[in-house]
């Protein structure tokens, strides 16, 4: 794209209220998904998607491709926490896998395959 | 796109984070850099719960969205790399710490003319020990200050990089990325960096 100008974010309209979609909850009680954790439909839930509401079928169609919850919010254009609580319960389902970000150094990450997954970072950057 | 009814590709998702004051330019920066136009996504906060209005809890909670700038580069090895712009607005540090989590590492992107606007993520990435760089965004290639200054005002060691960039060309930005995954691999090479 073009960085001649500063790009405007899109932002999106909705016209119900977020949590109604997500029968009242938040996502609170559950483990926090990443915000850049990657969203795949599984086969059985490309077969299944008809029979999920809007919001859950939308879901599992966009993550086709592999797609992260903070795009699935902007696209559906809906908070991060209402992705959050359905790709999770698609999940439950096995209509969707979550692949989580890699852990952070000194979590439970061994240091050498953090630094070779950021060597692979560094190459993939260079290479743009 | 495949013709199979779900194309899992077997990607794993990195995040980096473009901090800075509001105006800075980091939206303008991941936009320079990004495989999609930066999108914007919002999260939902419930204000009693972020600690932020305890003298006023009278048992309400109040609502806020905080938005969130972020855009995509697919890259080798298949890996995706994401690019979180931080909320501006002061009152939103608390939401630093969910985008840094996981992170390689943060971009602390300044202008020179108000250089105090960097402070509050510059601390906030020293106290969390996330690698960071900062970028000088030159807007229109005016270098008004130099490096060593600029690290001055920021009272920041010469361990941490300082560079220039123009915040709306590409190959600036690629050049920030790089020097940030370099820092980050000096860092867990060295042991330094235990996030």
């Amino acid at each position: 794209m073009s960085a001649t100008d500063t790009p405007e974010p899109r932002v999106g309209g909705r016209i119900v209220r977020p949590y109604t979609m997500t029968g009242g909850r938040s996502g609170t009680d559950t483990p926090v998904i990443a915000l850049e954790a990657l969203v795949a439909a599984t086969p059985e839930g490309m077969r299944r998607r008809h029979q999920f509401k809007w919001e859950s079928a939308e879901i599992v169609q966009r993550s086709r491709r592999e797609t992260a919850v903070i795009e699935l919010a902007a696209l559906l254009e809906v908070p991060v926490g209402v992705i959050r609580v359905l790709a999770g319960d698609l999940r439950a389902q096995g209509a969707v896998t979550i692949t989580d970000p890699p852990p952070e150094l000194g979590a439970d990450a061994e240091r050498q395959v953090y630094t070779d997954l950021l060597h692979k970072v560094l190459d993939g950057i260079k290479s743009l | 796109m495949a013709s199979s009814p779900s194309e899992q590709t077997g990607l794993t998702p990195v995040k980096i984070v473009v901090a800075g004051g509001f105006g800075v330019g980091k939206t303008t920066f991941v936009g320079a850099i990004s495989e999609i136009e930066p999108l914007r996504s919002e999260a939902i906060i419930t204000e009693a719960s972020a600690g932020i209005d305890d003298l006023f809890d009278d048992g309400t909670k109040t609502e806020t969205t905080v938005a969130m700038d972020f855009g995509r580069i697919s890259l080798k090895h298949q890996l995706v790399l994401y690019l979180f712009g931080t909320p501006g607005q002061d009152r939103f540090h608390f939401m630093w710490n969910e985008l840094a989590r996981g992170a390689i590492g943060a971009v602390v992107l300044v202008d020179t003319r108000r250089i105090e606007a960097g402070f509050a993520a510059i601390d906030f990435f020293e106290k969390r020990d996330t690698p960071f760089v900062v970028a000088i965004n030159t807007f229109h290639g005016r270098k008004l200050h130099t490096i060593d200054e600029v690290r001055n005002a920021l009272q920041i060691g010469p361990q941490i990089p300082i560079v220039y960039c123009d915040a709306r060309v590409r190959v600036d930005v690629q050049r920030v990325l790089v020097t940030l995954v370099e820092h980050a691999l000096n860092l867990a090479t060295t042991g330094a960096a235990v996030n």
